[in-house]
Protein backbone atom coordinates (compact mmCIF):
# COMPACT_ATOMS: atom_id res chain seq x y z
CA UNK A 1 0.00 0.00 0.00
CA UNK A 2 1.34 3.41 -0.88
CA UNK A 3 1.42 6.47 1.36
CA UNK A 4 -1.99 7.63 0.14
CA UNK A 5 -3.47 4.20 0.70
CA UNK A 6 -2.27 4.16 4.31
CA UNK A 7 -3.48 7.70 4.91
CA UNK A 8 -6.96 6.97 3.57
CA UNK A 9 -7.14 3.74 5.55
CA UNK A 10 -6.29 5.66 8.74
CA UNK A 11 -8.91 8.27 7.90
CA UNK A 12 -11.57 5.64 7.30
CA UNK A 13 -10.73 3.96 10.59
CA UNK A 14 -10.87 7.28 12.45
CA UNK A 15 -14.27 8.05 10.96
CA UNK A 16 -15.55 4.65 12.08
CA UNK A 17 -14.23 5.10 15.62
CA UNK A 18 -15.81 8.54 16.05
CA UNK A 19 -19.20 6.92 15.80
CA UNK A 20 -18.26 4.58 18.62
CA UNK A 21 -18.53 7.11 21.50
CA UNK A 22 -20.39 5.24 24.23
CA UNK A 23 -23.85 6.64 24.77
CA UNK A 24 -25.12 6.88 28.35
CA UNK A 25 -27.03 3.69 28.95
CA UNK A 26 -29.67 3.32 31.64
CA UNK A 27 -27.27 1.82 34.18
CA UNK A 28 -24.98 4.86 33.99
CA UNK A 29 -27.74 7.36 34.54
CA UNK A 30 -28.18 8.96 37.95
CA UNK A 31 -24.62 8.22 38.88
CA UNK A 32 -22.27 10.91 40.05
CA UNK A 33 -19.19 11.36 37.90
CA UNK A 34 -16.03 13.40 38.48
CA UNK A 35 -17.70 15.89 36.14
CA UNK A 36 -20.53 16.33 38.64
CA UNK A 37 -18.11 17.35 41.38
CA UNK A 38 -16.33 19.81 39.11
CA UNK A 39 -19.59 21.31 37.94
CA UNK A 40 -20.84 21.59 41.50
CA UNK A 41 -17.73 23.45 42.60
CA UNK A 42 -18.05 25.83 39.71
CA UNK A 43 -21.73 26.52 40.25
CA UNK A 44 -21.91 26.84 44.05
CA UNK A 45 -20.86 29.44 46.60
CA UNK A 46 -21.49 29.71 50.34
CA UNK A 47 -22.61 32.77 52.15
CA UNK A 48 -22.43 33.32 55.90
CA UNK A 49 -25.90 34.67 56.38
CA UNK A 50 -29.19 33.67 57.93
CA UNK A 51 -31.18 35.63 55.39
CA UNK A 52 -31.90 33.50 52.33
CA UNK A 53 -34.62 35.90 51.22
CA UNK A 54 -32.01 38.60 50.91
CA UNK A 55 -29.74 36.23 48.95
CA UNK A 56 -32.55 35.44 46.52
CA UNK A 57 -33.57 39.06 46.19
CA UNK A 58 -29.97 40.11 45.56
CA UNK A 59 -29.56 37.31 43.00
CA UNK A 60 -32.64 38.56 41.17
CA UNK A 61 -31.13 42.04 41.18
CA UNK A 62 -27.81 40.74 39.79
CA UNK A 63 -29.60 38.79 37.07
CA UNK A 64 -31.66 41.86 36.23
CA UNK A 65 -28.38 43.75 35.95
CA UNK A 66 -27.24 41.14 33.42
CA UNK A 67 -30.36 41.68 31.34
CA UNK A 68 -32.34 38.66 32.53
CA UNK A 69 -36.11 38.66 33.06
CA UNK A 70 -37.44 36.76 36.07
CA UNK A 71 -39.66 33.90 34.98
CA UNK A 72 -40.53 32.10 38.18
CA UNK A 73 -39.87 32.33 41.88
CA UNK A 74 -40.68 29.99 44.73
CA UNK A 75 -39.11 31.70 47.71
CA UNK A 76 -40.14 29.01 50.20
CA UNK A 77 -38.01 26.57 48.27
CA UNK A 78 -35.32 29.15 47.61
CA UNK A 79 -35.88 28.82 43.86
CA UNK A 80 -35.48 31.45 41.17
CA UNK A 81 -35.52 31.14 37.38
CA UNK A 82 -34.68 33.93 34.97
CA UNK A 83 -34.30 34.01 31.19
CA UNK A 84 -33.02 36.30 28.49
CA UNK A 85 -33.99 35.97 24.82
CA UNK A 86 -31.52 37.18 22.25
CA UNK A 87 -30.53 36.74 18.66
CA UNK A 88 -28.39 33.66 17.98
CA UNK A 89 -27.40 34.51 14.43
CA UNK A 90 -23.73 34.00 13.57
CA UNK A 91 -21.64 35.21 10.64
CA UNK A 92 -19.93 31.84 10.36
CA UNK A 93 -23.24 30.09 9.79
CA UNK A 94 -24.28 32.61 7.15
CA UNK A 95 -21.06 32.01 5.25
CA UNK A 96 -21.39 28.23 5.54
CA UNK A 97 -24.93 28.44 4.28
CA UNK A 98 -23.95 30.50 1.29
CA UNK A 99 -21.13 28.11 0.40
CA UNK A 100 -23.36 25.05 0.75
CA UNK A 101 -25.99 26.73 -1.38
CA UNK A 102 -23.46 27.46 -4.10
CA UNK A 103 -21.97 23.96 -3.97
CA UNK A 104 -25.38 22.26 -4.16
CA UNK A 105 -26.64 24.30 -7.11
CA UNK A 106 -25.94 21.35 -9.46
CA UNK A 107 -28.50 19.34 -7.48
CA UNK A 108 -31.14 21.53 -9.11
CA UNK A 109 -30.95 19.09 -11.99
CA UNK A 110 -32.41 16.41 -9.73
CA UNK A 111 -35.03 18.77 -8.24
CA UNK A 112 -33.13 18.57 -4.92
CA UNK A 113 -32.13 22.10 -5.70
CA UNK A 114 -29.65 24.24 -3.86
CA UNK A 115 -29.70 23.23 -0.20
CA UNK A 116 -30.29 26.22 2.07
CA UNK A 117 -29.30 25.22 5.58
CA UNK A 118 -31.35 26.55 8.48
CA UNK A 119 -29.25 28.79 10.73
CA UNK A 120 -29.54 29.55 14.44
CA UNK A 121 -31.79 32.55 14.92
CA UNK A 122 -33.18 32.76 18.41
CA UNK A 123 -31.70 31.77 21.74
CA UNK A 124 -33.10 31.72 25.21
CA UNK A 125 -30.42 31.92 27.89
CA UNK A 126 -31.74 30.69 31.21
CA UNK A 127 -30.40 30.81 34.76
CA UNK A 128 -31.79 28.56 37.48
CA UNK A 129 -30.79 29.36 41.03
CA UNK A 130 -31.37 27.63 44.38
CA UNK A 131 -30.48 29.03 47.79
CA UNK A 132 -30.57 26.60 50.68
CA UNK A 133 -29.25 26.34 54.24
CA UNK A 134 -26.29 24.01 54.79
CA UNK A 135 -26.17 23.82 58.55
CA UNK A 136 -28.89 22.98 61.08
CA UNK A 137 -29.29 26.52 62.46
CA UNK A 138 -29.36 28.04 58.94
CA UNK A 139 -26.55 30.49 59.56
CA UNK A 140 -24.88 29.49 56.35
CA UNK A 141 -26.54 29.28 52.95
CA UNK A 142 -25.37 27.86 49.69
CA UNK A 143 -26.31 29.42 46.37
CA UNK A 144 -26.12 27.21 43.30
CA UNK A 145 -26.77 28.56 39.84
CA UNK A 146 -26.90 26.80 36.47
CA UNK A 147 -26.79 28.55 33.13
CA UNK A 148 -28.05 26.90 29.98
CA UNK A 149 -29.33 28.01 26.61
CA UNK A 150 -31.86 26.79 24.10
CA UNK A 151 -31.30 27.71 20.45
CA UNK A 152 -33.84 27.63 17.65
CA UNK A 153 -33.08 27.58 13.93
CA UNK A 154 -34.91 29.35 11.17
CA UNK A 155 -36.26 27.76 8.04
CA UNK A 156 -34.40 26.39 5.06
CA UNK A 157 -34.93 24.52 1.82
CA UNK A 158 -33.72 21.35 0.20
CA UNK A 159 -34.55 22.12 -3.39
CA UNK A 160 -38.29 22.17 -3.71
CA UNK A 161 -39.13 20.90 -0.25
CA UNK A 162 -39.02 23.47 2.52
CA UNK A 163 -37.40 22.77 5.87
CA UNK A 164 -39.76 24.16 8.52
CA UNK A 165 -38.38 26.58 11.09
CA UNK A 166 -38.04 25.91 14.78
CA UNK A 167 -35.50 23.12 15.08
CA UNK A 168 -34.18 23.46 18.58
CA UNK A 169 -31.05 22.43 20.41
CA UNK A 170 -29.91 22.97 23.95
CA UNK A 171 -26.56 23.55 25.55
CA UNK A 172 -25.43 23.55 29.17
CA UNK A 173 -23.05 26.45 29.71
CA UNK A 174 -19.86 25.40 31.42
CA UNK A 175 -17.62 28.44 31.15
CA UNK A 176 -16.17 28.91 34.68
CA UNK A 177 -15.47 32.61 34.13
CA UNK A 178 -19.21 33.24 33.73
CA UNK A 179 -19.96 31.72 37.13
CA UNK A 180 -17.07 33.54 38.80
CA UNK A 181 -18.32 36.85 37.50
CA UNK A 182 -21.86 36.14 38.63
CA UNK A 183 -20.78 35.35 42.17
CA UNK A 184 -18.47 38.37 42.29
CA UNK A 185 -21.46 40.54 41.47
CA UNK A 186 -23.67 38.70 43.93
CA UNK A 187 -21.32 39.11 46.87
CA UNK A 188 -21.03 42.80 46.09
CA UNK A 189 -24.82 43.09 45.94
CA UNK A 190 -25.34 41.37 49.25
CA UNK A 191 -22.84 43.57 51.09
CA UNK A 192 -23.48 46.85 49.28
CA UNK A 193 -27.00 47.58 50.39
CA UNK A 194 -26.40 51.26 49.75
CA UNK A 195 -26.31 50.82 45.97
CA UNK A 196 -23.34 53.18 45.49
CA UNK A 197 -22.97 52.98 41.71
CA UNK B 1 -30.70 45.06 -30.30
CA UNK B 2 -27.91 43.71 -32.53
CA UNK B 3 -26.16 40.81 -30.79
CA UNK B 4 -22.80 42.44 -31.54
CA UNK B 5 -23.27 44.71 -28.48
CA UNK B 6 -22.75 41.83 -26.05
CA UNK B 7 -19.41 40.99 -27.57
CA UNK B 8 -18.02 44.44 -26.76
CA UNK B 9 -15.33 44.38 -24.09
CA UNK B 10 -16.60 47.13 -21.77
CA UNK B 11 -20.16 45.84 -21.19
CA UNK B 12 -18.70 42.36 -20.56
CA UNK B 13 -16.38 43.73 -17.86
CA UNK B 14 -19.27 45.67 -16.35
CA UNK B 15 -21.42 42.54 -16.34
CA UNK B 16 -18.66 40.58 -14.62
CA UNK B 17 -18.30 43.24 -11.91
CA UNK B 18 -22.06 43.38 -11.44
CA UNK B 19 -22.30 39.61 -11.04
CA UNK B 20 -19.39 39.59 -8.59
CA UNK B 21 -21.04 42.30 -6.52
CA UNK B 22 -24.33 40.44 -6.44
CA UNK B 23 -22.49 37.22 -5.59
CA UNK B 24 -20.60 38.97 -2.78
CA UNK B 25 -23.84 40.40 -1.39
CA UNK B 26 -25.43 36.97 -1.44
CA UNK B 27 -22.42 35.37 0.21
CA UNK B 28 -22.35 37.96 2.95
CA UNK B 29 -26.02 37.53 3.69
CA UNK B 30 -25.96 33.78 3.17
CA UNK B 31 -29.34 33.84 1.45
CA UNK B 32 -30.93 35.46 4.47
CA UNK B 33 -34.61 36.35 4.54
CA UNK B 34 -35.82 39.72 5.84
CA UNK B 35 -36.90 37.98 9.05
CA UNK B 36 -33.32 36.86 9.58
CA UNK B 37 -31.95 40.29 8.76
CA UNK B 38 -33.88 41.61 11.73
CA UNK B 39 -31.79 39.45 14.04
CA UNK B 40 -28.45 40.84 15.24
CA UNK B 41 -25.49 39.11 13.67
CA UNK B 42 -22.27 38.35 15.51
CA UNK B 43 -19.29 36.06 15.31
CA UNK B 44 -20.11 34.11 18.45
CA UNK B 45 -23.67 34.03 19.74
CA UNK B 46 -22.46 33.04 23.20
CA UNK B 47 -21.28 36.61 23.77
CA UNK B 48 -24.96 37.46 24.32
CA UNK B 49 -24.84 35.53 27.56
CA UNK B 50 -22.80 38.17 29.27
CA UNK B 51 -23.97 41.73 29.23
CA UNK B 52 -22.66 43.60 26.22
CA UNK B 53 -23.85 47.11 26.95
CA UNK B 54 -21.25 49.85 26.80
CA UNK B 55 -22.19 51.51 30.01
CA UNK B 56 -23.81 49.29 32.58
CA UNK B 57 -23.65 52.11 35.09
CA UNK B 58 -25.63 54.49 32.88
CA UNK B 59 -28.20 51.85 32.09
CA UNK B 60 -28.60 50.99 35.75
CA UNK B 61 -29.14 54.65 36.57
CA UNK B 62 -31.74 54.99 33.81
CA UNK B 63 -33.60 51.89 34.99
CA UNK B 64 -33.60 52.63 38.73
CA UNK B 65 -35.38 55.15 40.91
CA UNK B 66 -35.28 55.81 44.65
CA UNK B 67 -38.53 56.30 46.58
CA UNK B 68 -38.88 57.73 50.11
CA UNK B 69 -40.89 54.89 51.57
CA UNK B 70 -40.32 51.55 53.21
CA UNK B 71 -43.76 50.15 52.44
CA UNK B 72 -42.78 47.43 49.99
CA UNK B 73 -46.30 45.98 49.81
CA UNK B 74 -47.72 49.29 48.67
CA UNK B 75 -44.93 49.72 46.14
CA UNK B 76 -45.64 46.30 44.68
CA UNK B 77 -49.37 47.01 44.46
CA UNK B 78 -48.62 50.22 42.60
CA UNK B 79 -46.26 48.38 40.24
CA UNK B 80 -48.91 45.75 39.49
CA UNK B 81 -51.49 48.47 38.83
CA UNK B 82 -49.06 50.25 36.49
CA UNK B 83 -48.31 47.06 34.61
CA UNK B 84 -52.01 46.41 34.21
CA UNK B 85 -52.38 49.93 32.83
CA UNK B 86 -49.67 49.13 30.31
CA UNK B 87 -51.39 45.93 29.25
CA UNK B 88 -48.79 43.56 30.66
CA UNK B 89 -49.99 40.20 31.95
CA UNK B 90 -48.36 39.85 35.35
CA UNK B 91 -46.85 36.40 35.77
CA UNK B 92 -44.43 36.63 38.66
CA UNK B 93 -45.49 38.36 41.84
CA UNK B 94 -43.39 37.82 44.94
CA UNK B 95 -43.66 40.27 47.79
CA UNK B 96 -40.97 38.71 49.98
CA UNK B 97 -38.40 38.93 47.22
CA UNK B 98 -39.81 42.15 45.80
CA UNK B 99 -40.16 40.92 42.20
CA UNK B 100 -42.92 41.69 39.68
CA UNK B 101 -42.59 40.38 36.15
CA UNK B 102 -44.95 40.34 33.20
CA UNK B 103 -45.16 39.90 29.47
CA UNK B 104 -46.98 41.28 26.51
CA UNK B 105 -47.09 40.45 22.82
CA UNK B 106 -46.53 43.19 20.29
CA UNK B 107 -47.58 41.86 16.85
CA UNK B 108 -44.32 42.57 15.04
CA UNK B 109 -43.79 39.44 13.00
CA UNK B 110 -45.61 37.60 10.30
CA UNK B 111 -44.20 34.67 8.29
CA UNK B 112 -43.10 35.65 4.82
CA UNK B 113 -44.87 32.69 3.25
CA UNK B 114 -47.79 30.54 4.24
CA UNK B 115 -50.65 31.09 6.62
CA UNK B 116 -50.07 31.89 10.23
CA UNK B 117 -52.07 30.18 12.97
CA UNK B 118 -52.16 32.93 15.51
CA UNK B 119 -50.29 31.51 18.49
CA UNK B 120 -50.78 33.91 21.35
CA UNK B 121 -50.52 31.67 24.38
CA UNK B 122 -46.83 31.44 23.54
CA UNK B 123 -45.48 29.59 26.52
CA UNK B 124 -41.78 29.45 25.98
CA UNK B 125 -41.29 26.96 28.77
CA UNK B 126 -43.45 24.36 27.11
CA UNK B 127 -41.23 24.50 24.04
CA UNK B 128 -38.17 23.32 25.89
CA UNK B 129 -38.10 19.65 25.15
CA UNK B 130 -35.05 17.72 26.13
CA UNK B 131 -34.08 16.25 22.80
CA UNK B 132 -31.14 17.08 20.61
CA UNK B 133 -33.37 18.48 17.94
CA UNK B 134 -37.06 19.00 17.67
CA UNK B 135 -39.12 20.89 15.20
CA UNK B 136 -41.90 23.11 16.34
CA UNK B 137 -44.25 24.89 13.98
CA UNK B 138 -46.46 27.82 14.51
CA UNK B 139 -45.26 29.96 17.34
CA UNK B 140 -41.84 30.32 15.79
CA UNK B 141 -42.51 33.56 13.95
CA UNK B 142 -43.89 35.12 17.10
CA UNK B 143 -41.03 34.38 19.45
CA UNK B 144 -39.65 37.82 18.74
CA UNK B 145 -42.99 39.45 19.53
CA UNK B 146 -42.48 38.97 23.22
CA UNK B 147 -42.03 42.11 25.33
CA UNK B 148 -40.93 41.38 28.90
CA UNK B 149 -40.78 43.66 31.87
CA UNK B 150 -39.28 42.83 35.26
CA UNK B 151 -39.46 45.23 38.18
CA UNK B 152 -37.55 44.64 41.41
CA UNK B 153 -38.06 46.44 44.71
CA UNK B 154 -35.18 46.44 47.18
CA UNK B 155 -34.43 48.26 50.39
CA UNK B 156 -31.81 50.93 49.90
CA UNK B 157 -31.43 51.98 53.51
CA UNK B 158 -33.64 52.52 56.55
CA UNK B 159 -35.94 54.99 54.84
CA UNK B 160 -35.76 54.33 51.12
CA UNK B 161 -36.56 51.76 48.48
CA UNK B 162 -34.94 51.29 45.08
CA UNK B 163 -37.23 50.24 42.26
CA UNK B 164 -35.57 48.98 39.10
CA UNK B 165 -37.41 48.21 35.88
CA UNK B 166 -35.80 46.35 32.97
CA UNK B 167 -37.52 45.60 29.69
CA UNK B 168 -36.78 43.34 26.74
CA UNK B 169 -38.11 44.15 23.25
CA UNK B 170 -37.57 42.10 20.12
CA UNK B 171 -34.62 40.09 21.42
CA UNK B 172 -32.80 43.09 22.80
CA UNK B 173 -32.67 44.83 26.16
CA UNK B 174 -34.39 48.23 26.08
CA UNK B 175 -31.54 50.66 26.71
CA UNK B 176 -33.25 53.95 25.82
CA UNK B 177 -33.89 55.87 29.07
CA UNK B 178 -37.08 57.56 27.85
CA UNK B 179 -39.45 54.58 28.07
CA UNK B 180 -38.24 54.09 31.65
CA UNK B 181 -38.82 57.78 32.46
CA UNK B 182 -42.40 57.42 31.31
CA UNK B 183 -42.84 54.23 33.28
CA UNK B 184 -41.68 55.85 36.49
CA UNK B 185 -43.88 58.87 35.87
CA UNK B 186 -46.90 56.56 35.76
CA UNK B 187 -45.63 54.70 38.82
CA UNK B 188 -45.22 57.96 40.76
CA UNK B 189 -48.87 58.73 40.17
CA UNK B 190 -49.89 55.31 41.41
CA UNK B 191 -47.70 55.64 44.50
CA UNK B 192 -48.34 59.35 45.19
CA UNK B 193 -44.64 59.72 45.75
CA UNK B 194 -41.85 61.49 43.99
CA UNK B 195 -39.26 59.31 42.27
CA UNK B 196 -35.66 60.33 42.71
CA UNK B 197 -32.86 59.33 40.42
CA UNK B 198 -30.03 57.16 41.61
CA UNK B 199 -27.47 59.91 41.13
CA UNK B 200 -28.46 62.72 43.53
CA UNK C 1 -28.15 44.15 -22.52
CA UNK C 2 -27.27 47.80 -22.22
CA UNK C 3 -24.74 48.92 -19.59
CA UNK C 4 -27.34 51.19 -18.03
CA UNK C 5 -29.75 48.31 -17.52
CA UNK C 6 -27.03 46.23 -15.87
CA UNK C 7 -26.16 48.97 -13.41
CA UNK C 8 -29.83 49.55 -12.64
CA UNK C 9 -30.13 45.87 -11.93
CA UNK C 10 -27.15 45.98 -9.58
CA UNK C 11 -28.54 48.98 -7.72
CA UNK C 12 -31.94 47.34 -7.38
CA UNK C 13 -30.46 44.13 -5.99
CA UNK C 14 -28.11 45.94 -3.61
CA UNK C 15 -30.95 48.18 -2.47
CA UNK C 16 -33.22 45.21 -1.90
CA UNK C 17 -30.59 43.58 0.25
CA UNK C 18 -30.25 46.69 2.39
CA UNK C 19 -33.97 47.48 2.76
CA UNK C 20 -34.99 49.03 6.08
CA UNK C 21 -37.47 46.18 6.63
CA UNK C 22 -34.39 44.14 7.35
CA UNK C 23 -33.57 45.93 10.58
CA UNK C 24 -34.94 44.90 13.97
CA UNK C 25 -37.88 47.06 15.05
CA UNK C 26 -36.91 49.61 17.70
CA UNK C 27 -38.90 50.09 20.88
CA UNK C 28 -40.92 53.28 20.79
CA UNK C 29 -40.50 55.82 23.56
CA UNK C 30 -44.04 55.03 24.66
CA UNK C 31 -43.33 51.35 25.14
CA UNK C 32 -43.74 51.69 28.91
CA UNK C 33 -46.24 54.54 28.91
CA UNK C 34 -49.98 53.91 29.06
CA UNK C 35 -51.85 55.03 25.97
CA UNK C 36 -55.12 56.99 25.95
CA UNK C 37 -56.98 53.84 25.06
CA UNK C 38 -55.49 51.96 28.00
CA UNK C 39 -56.35 54.72 30.48
CA UNK C 40 -59.94 54.77 29.23
CA UNK C 41 -60.10 51.03 29.77
CA UNK C 42 -59.11 51.34 33.40
CA UNK C 43 -62.47 52.68 34.53
CA UNK C 44 -64.50 49.96 32.84
CA UNK C 45 -62.14 47.28 34.09
CA UNK C 46 -62.41 48.26 37.75
CA UNK C 47 -65.20 47.84 40.31
CA UNK C 48 -65.39 48.46 44.01
CA UNK C 49 -67.09 46.00 46.32
CA UNK C 50 -68.23 46.30 49.92
CA UNK C 51 -66.37 43.25 51.11
CA UNK C 52 -64.14 43.06 54.15
CA UNK C 53 -62.42 39.77 53.52
CA UNK C 54 -59.94 39.71 50.65
CA UNK C 55 -59.52 35.98 50.82
CA UNK C 56 -63.28 35.58 50.39
CA UNK C 57 -63.21 37.87 47.40
CA UNK C 58 -60.35 35.89 45.85
CA UNK C 59 -62.28 32.66 46.24
CA UNK C 60 -65.29 34.36 44.69
CA UNK C 61 -63.21 35.52 41.72
CA UNK C 62 -61.79 32.04 41.18
CA UNK C 63 -65.26 30.50 41.42
CA UNK C 64 -66.69 33.03 38.97
CA UNK C 65 -63.89 32.37 36.48
CA UNK C 66 -64.35 28.63 36.76
CA UNK C 67 -68.12 29.06 36.23
CA UNK C 68 -67.29 30.96 33.06
CA UNK C 69 -65.21 28.03 31.86
CA UNK C 70 -61.77 29.47 32.47
CA UNK C 71 -58.71 27.45 33.38
CA UNK C 72 -56.98 29.05 36.36
CA UNK C 73 -53.29 29.41 35.52
CA UNK C 74 -52.04 30.99 38.70
CA UNK C 75 -53.57 32.21 41.93
CA UNK C 76 -51.48 34.30 44.32
CA UNK C 77 -53.75 34.74 47.29
CA UNK C 78 -51.64 36.95 49.60
CA UNK C 79 -51.11 39.42 46.79
CA UNK C 80 -54.51 39.21 45.23
CA UNK C 81 -53.62 38.07 41.70
CA UNK C 82 -55.45 35.49 39.58
CA UNK C 83 -54.61 34.63 35.97
CA UNK C 84 -56.88 32.46 33.85
CA UNK C 85 -57.42 31.56 30.20
CA UNK C 86 -59.84 29.69 27.97
CA UNK C 87 -60.50 29.02 24.30
CA UNK C 88 -63.06 31.31 22.71
CA UNK C 89 -65.21 28.28 22.04
CA UNK C 90 -66.46 26.98 19.63
CA UNK C 91 -63.47 28.58 17.95
CA UNK C 92 -60.38 26.74 19.19
CA UNK C 93 -57.97 29.06 17.44
CA UNK C 94 -58.72 32.04 19.64
CA UNK C 95 -57.97 32.42 23.28
CA UNK C 96 -59.32 34.70 25.99
CA UNK C 97 -56.96 35.41 28.88
CA UNK C 98 -57.78 37.43 31.97
CA UNK C 99 -55.78 38.80 34.89
CA UNK C 100 -57.75 39.81 37.97
CA UNK C 101 -56.29 41.77 40.88
CA UNK C 102 -58.02 42.27 44.21
CA UNK C 103 -56.88 45.19 46.34
CA UNK C 104 -58.05 46.13 49.79
CA UNK C 105 -58.73 49.87 49.58
CA UNK C 106 -60.04 50.32 53.11
CA UNK C 107 -61.19 47.91 55.82
CA UNK C 108 -64.68 47.94 54.33
CA UNK C 109 -64.00 48.12 50.60
CA UNK C 110 -61.93 46.41 48.03
CA UNK C 111 -61.24 47.08 44.36
CA UNK C 112 -61.29 44.38 41.74
CA UNK C 113 -59.70 44.99 38.36
CA UNK C 114 -59.98 42.57 35.43
CA UNK C 115 -57.68 42.83 32.40
CA UNK C 116 -59.07 40.73 29.58
CA UNK C 117 -57.24 39.88 26.39
CA UNK C 118 -58.57 38.36 23.19
CA UNK C 119 -55.59 36.89 21.34
CA UNK C 120 -53.14 39.48 22.74
CA UNK C 121 -55.44 42.42 22.09
CA UNK C 122 -57.01 43.99 25.16
CA UNK C 123 -60.79 43.70 25.13
CA UNK C 124 -62.29 47.19 25.17
CA UNK C 125 -65.99 46.35 25.01
CA UNK C 126 -67.58 47.51 28.31
CA UNK C 127 -70.35 44.90 27.98
CA UNK C 128 -67.80 42.11 28.41
CA UNK C 129 -66.58 43.55 31.70
CA UNK C 130 -70.16 44.20 32.87
CA UNK C 131 -70.93 40.52 32.22
CA UNK C 132 -67.89 39.45 34.18
CA UNK C 133 -68.71 41.61 37.18
CA UNK C 134 -72.34 40.47 37.10
CA UNK C 135 -71.13 36.86 37.32
CA UNK C 136 -68.74 37.87 40.07
CA UNK C 137 -71.43 39.57 42.10
CA UNK C 138 -73.57 36.49 41.87
CA UNK C 139 -70.58 34.50 43.03
CA UNK C 140 -70.01 36.87 45.95
CA UNK C 141 -73.72 37.19 46.79
CA UNK C 142 -73.51 40.93 47.19
CA UNK C 143 -74.42 43.99 45.17
CA UNK C 144 -71.82 46.48 44.08
CA UNK C 145 -71.37 49.85 45.69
Amino acid sequence: MGRWGQASACLLLAIQLVGCATPTGPTELFQLTPESTRARAMQTRLFETKDDTELLSASAAVLQDLGFQVEETAHDAGFLRATKERSAREYGQDITRALVAIVTIPLALFRSGPVILPVDLHQKIAAVLIARPVNPDSTRHEVRIMFYRVVWKGDGAAGESAIPPGMQSMEMLRDPVMYQQFFAKLSKAVFLEAFTL
Amino acid sequence: MPPGDLNDRRPRAVRAIALTLVGACLLASGCATPYEWRHDNQWDSRTQIWLAEESQVKLRAAQSRVFDTTDRGRAIEAIVATMQDLGFMVEVLDEELGIVSGKKFEPLERPSVGSDPFYHLYNDQSLLIFTKSYRTWGPFWHRSDLVRLTVTVRKRDESQLVIRASAQYYLRAVEDPIPYQKFFRTLEQALFLQAQSMHP
Amino acid sequence: MKTGAVWTGVVVVAGALLMPGCVAPRPTQDLLAPTEAQMKLRSIQTRTFEVKDRQLAMRGVIAALQDLGFIIERANEPLGLVTAARFAEPNYYDVVAVTVTVRQETAERLTIRANALYNNKPIDDPKVYQNFFATLERSLFITRQ
